[in-house]
């Protein structure tokens, strides 16, 4: 809060302080989000010159990582949004409906089992693989560690539609993990094939 | 219970603990079994990925310049009593910025200048002027270079010229001038000088150990030009004086 005070003062240190206690969750945040460096430096960029220019407002009624939050994820979504994403709108996925908008499952296909081979490199390619929505609250969630209020309160959406989307989130990654390793499988028998072929 | 109840549990509830009619359901279904098994595992593998990235030092300089551009930075004397962790080298490095930008302004016009004058045949110098001579026979100077400040290679991570070697041939010729010492001008002259020095001998370790950091990079060349500059003020403050 001192540290708050003081950049609220316009003190120069306060605010070198302030970026570097939270500046690296928030790169990483935007790194996820928009895929490459480039972008998410200028993203970073522009949540902390919006914070900045409005810290003399910030009267400290929630966590001050959580305001910083809501600001970057609204100039992420911001951006994703005007770069109009092909696939997936951020709308569809940022309101559940009714109609089980989100991955379906089909229990009676023959299951894939994830259970040892989620490595972190097929997760980032799925993670990145994801809907804004879907993506923002699984990052916030599961990797971050923030709560569903909390996550709620960034977003500006209700508990239950946080929950609806992180479970959407992780039933869409299970899909994408399990293409991932059909894929790995795949190109696995094609080498073997290939050299098989040439031995021949 | 059925799998779409059940899949509406484990939305609202979570993963874990689990209802009793949720988990009764799950004993006698191996395709929820597997469903709760991979999604534990993607939450596991979630936890596992760094919740933090280092962004580029970059950053924080364009954003700390439109700050100040914009009036949010209002001043750079950090506040006293102030409670903030050091930033180590950094510290030092805060009293550099604001001649830093300065600096770099100033820098720019004399390496113009520097390289307009090289090219000109007739004013190609360095013979000191008369009156300096005169006082010191034998020893011939020329201006402090100031040419080389961009030691940044194209790929900015790799020095590839330093500028020291002039800067410090041309501070060891003016020590052998006869320059009035004692004047204030000098002696303030020289405490910058010093000064100067001691910041360029933390940047060059510094890059020693991190030489990617762009921002120490960023630091050392303003700090070689702001030396050349203080040679130079020091070099004409001797002409003058002598």
């Amino acid at each position: 809060m001192e540290a708050i005070r003081r950049a609220q003062a316009g003190d120069a240190a306060a605010f070198e302080f302030l970026y570097q206690m939270h500046g690296r969750r928030v790169y990483a945040l935007c790194l996820r989000m928009v895929g490459n460096p480039a972008d998410a430096e200028d993203l970073m960029q522009e949540a902390f010159l919006q914070l900045f220019r409005k810290i003399g407002t910030f009267r400290g009624e929630s966590a001050f990582s959580t305001w910083l939050h809501r600001m970057t994820v609204n100039v992420v979504l911001m951006r994703l949004r005007k770069k109009s994403l092909p696939t997936d709108s951020l709308e569809e996925t940022l309101e559940p409906d009714a109609e089980n908008s989100g991955p379906k499952r089909d229990v009676g296909a023959p299951d894939l089992r994830l259970s040892g081979a989620v490595d972190r490199v097929n997760l980032e390619r799925s993670i990145g693989k994801l809907p804004p929505g879907y993506k923002t609250v699984f990052v916030l969630h599961d990797v971050q560690g923030y709560e569903h209020n909390e996550i709620a309160s960034i977003m500006g959406c209700s508990v239950g539609n946080s929950k609806s989307q992180l479970h959407k989130a992780r039933t869409r990654l299970r899909e994408l993990l399990q293409e991932e390793i059909r894929e790995q499988a795949r190109q696995e028998r094609q080498a073997a094939r290939s050299q098989s072929d040439a031995g021949d | 219970m059925q799998c779409k109840e059940l899949e509406i549990v484990l939305e609202q509830e979570g993963l874990a603990p689990l209802p009793a009619s949720a988990r009764e359901h799950l004993a006698g279904c191996t395709a929820c079994q597997g469903f709760l098994a991979d999604l534990s595992s993607i939450v596991a593998a979630a936890k596992t990925l760094p919740d933090e990235a280092h962004p580029p030092e970059r950053i924080w300089i364009s954003l700390r310049a439109r700050l100040e551009t914009e009036g949010v930075i209002r001043e750079a004397a950090e506040v006293a009593g102030a409670t903030l962790p050091s930033m180590g080298w950094r510290s030092l490095a805060a009293w550099f910025r604001p001649r830093a930008l300065a600096t770099a302004s100033a820098g720019l016009v004399l390496v113009v200048t520097a390289v307009f004058l090289s090219r000109q045949p007739d004013l190609q110098p360095s013979p000191i002027s008369p009156s300096i001579a005169q006082n010191n026979p034998g020893s011939t100077v020329s201006a402090p270079s100031v040419a080389p400040s961009p030691v940044v290679s194209s790929d900015s991570h790799t020095v590839v010229s330093d500028p020291t070697g002039d800067l410090n041939r041309t501070e060891g010729d003016l020590a052998n001038f006869h320059l009035a010492v004692t004047s204030p001008v000098n002696t303030s002259l020289r405490q910058d000088l010093q000064t100067v020095n001691e910041f360029i001998a933390e940047c060059e370790l510094h890059l020693k150990q991190y030489p990617h950091d762009d921002v120490a990079r960023e630091y050392l060349n303003s700090a070689y030009q702001q030396k050349a500059e203080l040679l130079a003020a020091m070099m004409d403050s001797g002409r003058s004086e002598n």
